[in-house]
């Protein structure tokens, strides 16, 4: 089963670390939602997203979702697939959507530093 | 006699599991819910990026992702999105406390049960009713 990659413990723990992490940046995310204009306008949502602090905690937040999704529906999948061919197939898709997901976030996160 | 009731026992024996007849204690449907919430929020990524990547395009694209978050089918994508999140994120924070040994015995663990469900009922609630939607 080493074509699962993460084994044992190690998923285990991943899925609560990065947990605690998408609690910790939700709860900042709704305290600047709270001191935020009722209406927010494109210079102020991209002043937001920018903001060298933003911009590193939303990097870190896709990476904790990256691999939190990525443990939650392989799970899910090893549960309910079992056909070996057809785990692999749906397996690939789901990383490819995810990996594909996190570069187009990071992508639009780094242009705002090269532009 | 015997014979009698045995065959009885044996023919209301389930055969095979159906789902729909079990009744899942409140912590279980909790747990379930947390399941399904979870791929719920899987399937919303991509839209989501995809949101996210439009809204800081451009002046225009700010302007078209407010319309489209505006329309009807959308909004209640949102709620339904917004629902998903605070159940999985509630949930979430049970299953650490459970992980932590707390909530673990079955009276605390119904009571738990309810509180998530109490918090992501308020949560979206306050959220939807503030107009923040």
């Amino acid at each position: 089963m080493s074509l699962y990659v993460l084994e044992g413990l190690r998923p285990w723990v991943i899925q609560r670390v990065s947990a605690v992490y998408m609690l910790l940046f939700t709860l900042y995310v709704a305290w600047c939602l709270l001191g935020a204009d009722t209406t927010v306008s494109y210079a102020s949502w991209k002043g937001w997203l920018f903001a060298p602090f933003n911009t590193t905690a939303v990097g870190l937040f896709v990476i904790a979702v990256l691999f939190h999704a990525w443990i939650g529906i392989r799970d899910v999948v090893l549960d309910y697939v079992h056909n070996i061919m057809l785990r692999i197939f749906i397996l690939g898709m789901l990383i490819g959507i995810l990996l594909g997901s996190g570069l187009w976030v990071f992508r639009l996160l780094l242009l705002s530093v090269v532009a | 006699m015997y014979n009698n009731m045995n065959n009885n026992i044996k023919n209301h024996r389930p055969v095979y599991l159906n789902l729909l007849k079990i009744r899942l204690p409140l912590p279980g449907m909790v747990s379930l819910a947390h399941r399904v919430s979870g791929v719920g929020l899987f399937v919303s990524l991509p839209f989501i990026v995809y949101l996210l990547d439009l809204s800081v395009s451009s002046q225009n694209g700010f302007q078209q992702v407010q319309r489209i978050l505006h329309q009807p089918v959308v909004v209640i994508l949102e709620i339904l999105i917004l629902w998903a999140f605070a159940h999985h994120f509630f949930a979430g924070i049970r299953f650490l406390l459970i992980d932590a040994d707390i909530g673990v015995e079955k009276t605390d663990s119904r009571t738990g049960a309810w509180l998530v469900i109490g918090a992501e009922v308020i949560t979206v609630l306050a959220i939807v009713l503030y107009g923040v939607l």
